[in-house]
């Protein structure tokens, strides 16, 4: 079947679901099927001009196309029969966003009239639908509460999961991703002053900022823990960042209050790590149970120091944590080809 | 600099127009631009026409600081910036209008009012524009007889051209491109059975129904030529077709009134082989002379039979032809480093 994965783009800017879209044609690809993916151009400054840009979504034909799956807003108001929706997000400003007050949209009449006009063409572009899924809970809560529809959960899949073989713990706890404050790398390297002398800690991934770079560098300084934490403050290539998952004793990811169950999580416990989280961490929590598939403990230096030290000292009990990790991840059903199906069913 | 390549599309049908935008994505890259490929669907059928030009005039792409636009009607889109590299009209409305089998719809009011609205937004698009390019002359031509606009022939190379070299001269007459009607492989298959040389002949490429391809093997079998015929019908390999042409006797290329020479013309004259083409090809005739650097038959099966029978019999005359091929490319320019000066002025 010929399929076309229709995704917006931000011109000279890639983002996350730019990656998603990517892989989905691969995968769709694996599959059996042709698959190609469209991108529409999407500028949201103006806010005035999102009207304008909503019609051209529409205004487009495709031709040659069995089936679309489509994952942004306004791409997904393109037309065709058989159209599935995976929501990666609807245009939040329009959303949650405004109601929040952190909205590109004009203040008075004229930003509730496209607040009006997004909410009205998304109900019938949803209803349209031959399959509507959201990316992640969240998601889903939002069209429940702002559109009054139902969709099931279809969470992004790994996009490699093969490069996660896991293997043997080198003795270090590795915490990987981006890095900046709502992450938290900070508390990691504050708890090693507090764990045993024995552990170690891999911090490796892009800072956000220069500031974040400098907080985890003058941290490490500070505490004296420059033989015990090492800093890998860039972006990691996919395999070195892979390997630093396969040697790992344990993976940490403790960002405040995350929407999903975090992709460096999912990659832990395909590589069958146990997972070091915080009780604030949202969605991680899915993934991290405490004292199953590893540790889930208090935002604070002390007690993530604590983790830190079973996860050492008990080695053979940490590895039957990532087990179980690994087992917990499996069970979910979240891979490519079950993917590729419910969005093509 | 930060530019956006804009060419209109169809899914899944590959050819030389997507060829001529993601060649010139290398060459940009490779001198250090950033660039954005905005490939954007359209349907040339006139009831759904002016609602997709629409759709080309919203898009925003103010994010680049200069956009190239190729296939119709992506020249629609509006930039401060715009730079057209016109490869063709929607040619029903324009050159082929007199040609009702090609036109595809009535000569009637509707349609006249249709034709004469799209020439005058084509017209005004173009006005836009900083400077037009055409791909052939005879595109030029046409901007200049039915829009009354000024451009100039940029002819587009092939992909790192180094890798089409001379090795030798089989038995083998070669046509490299789409196994189209309009492509006329019929002509080839039919001329050899007029041929008393020894000369061979290969087909590779496919089309994009099945009715074509099997008839052209039908034929061979009808008039006992199969064996010396070899069809591969398939996208053959890049470094298959450097090969093939690198071995052949010479290249065919009978295409039915192309708008520019077309890159298997090119190829050929990169690998030092002659083209053999027909009197009512188009553009190709802008590259090849007959007796120069190639042969130009009249189009039928046993005029073309004779130029196959000449180029087989005569070697030393046809390595000539093709050394002088190879000369008509820096003769008219055809480089990349060309392309990007003119475009970049």
């Amino acid at each position: 079947m010929k399929v076309l994965v229709v995704n917006n783009m931000a011109p000279f800017v890639r983002g996350g679901a730019e990656s998603l879209a990517e892989h989905l044609v691969k995968h769709l690809e694996i599959a059996g099927h042709e698959a190609e993916l469209l991108r529409v151009p999407f500028q949201w400054e103006p806010a005035t001009r999102i009207p304008s840009q909503m019609l051209m979504a529409r205004a487009f034909e495709l031709q040659n196309v069995d089936h679309v799956i489509a994952l942004k807003f306004p791409a997904y108001l393109i037309q065709h029969p058989s159209k599935t929706i995976w929501l990666v997000h609807q245009y939040r400003q329009a959303y949650d966003l405004y109601d929040a007050g952190h909205s590109n949209l004009p203040a008075g009449q004229a930003g509730a009239d496209i607040r009006n006009l997004i909410k009205n063409a998304d109900d019938q572009c949803f209803r349209g639908a031959r399959r509507l899924f959201a990316i992640s809970d969240v998601t889903q809560q939002r069209l429940a509460h702002y559109n009054g529809l139902h969709a099931d959960i279809l969470r992004a899949p790994i996009n490699d999961p093969e490069r996660f073989t896991g293997g043997a713990p080198q003795g270090y706890i590795f915490a990987g991703g981006r890095i900046n404050a709502a992450k938290r790398q900070h508390l990691l390297v504050e708890a090693m002053a507090f764990a045993s002398k024995d552990v170690r800690l891999v911090v490796g991934g892009p800072p956000d900022t220069p500031g974040d770079a400098r907080l985890l560098q003058e941290t490490v300084e500070r505490l004296g823990l420059r033989d015990r934490v090492r800093l890998e403050l860039r972006y990691l290539d996919r395999q070195e960042y892979a390997d630093f998952i396969n040697g790992a004793l344990a993976v940490a990811s403790l960002p405040f209050d995350e929407e999903s169950f975090s992709y460096v999580a999912m990659e832990a416990a395909t590589a069958g790590k146990a997972l070091l989280s915080t009780t604030d961490s949202g969605g991680v929590l899915g993934l991290a149970k405490h004292g199953e598939t590893g540790w889930v403990a208090d935002p604070s230096a002390e007690a993530l120091a604590e983790a830190m030290s079973a996860a050492w000292i008990d080695a053979s009990r940490t590895q039957e944590l990532g087990a179980a990790a690994k087992s917990l991840w499996e069970s979910h059903q979240i891979n490519w080809p079950a993917t590729v199906a419910a969005l093509m069913s | 600099m930060r530019i956006a390549l804009c060419s209109s599309f169809v899914p899944f049908v590959n050819g030389g127009y997507r060829n001529i935008v993601e060649w010139l994505e290398a060459a940009l890259i490779e001198n250090g631009h950033e660039v954005e490929r905005v490939y954007l669907p359209e349907v040339d059928e006139p009831d759904l026409l002016f609602r997709q030009m629409a759709a080309f005039r919203f898009v925003d792409l103010s994010a680049a600081d200069r956009i190239i636009c190729f296939r119709p009607q992506a020249h629609l889109i509006r930039h401060p910036n715009k730079i057209v590299w016109f490869i063709h009209h929607l040619r029903g409305f324009y050159d082929l209008w007199d040609n009702p089998m090609y036109r595809g719809f009535p000569d009637d009011a509707k349609h006249r009012g249709i034709r004469d609205a799209l020439r005058a937004v084509d017209t005004a698009a173009l006005e836009e524009a900083r400077r037009v390019f055409a791909n052939s002359r005879v595109v030029s031509e046409r901007l200049s007889r039915f829009n009354r606009i000024d451009s100039e022939p940029l002819f587009p190379p092939v992909h790192r051209p180094e890798r089409f070299r001379f090795r030798t001269m089989n038995d083998e007459i070669v046509c490299i491109c789409r196994l189209e009607h309009h492509k006329r492989q019929h002509l080839l298959v039919e001329a050899l059975k007029h041929c008393r040389s020894g000369v061979r002949l290969r087909l590779c490429g496919t089309s994009a129904g099945t009715g074509y391809s099997s008839a052209v093997a039908q034929l061979a079998n009808d008039w006992g030529v199969a064996e010396r015929l070899t069809i591969d019908q398939r996208w053959i390999t890049e470094d298959e077709k450097a090969d093939r042409l690198g071995d052949c006797l010479a290249a065919a290329y009978l295409p039915v009134d192309e708008d520019s020479y077309g890159y298997p013309t090119l190829e050929a004259a990169h690998a030092g082989k002659p083209v053999l083409t027909v009197s009512d090809a188009g553009g190709v005739l802008e590259f090849v002379t007959h007796g120069v650097n190639g042969l130009v038959a009249e189009p039928d099966a046993v005029a073309v039979a004779r130029a196959m029978d000449q180029l087989f019999e005569d070697r030393a005359a046809t390595r000539r032809l093709g050394e002088a091929a190879t000369a008509r490319i820096a003769e008219m320019n055809i480089s990349w480093s060309h392309v990007l000066e003119r475009l970049l002025a």
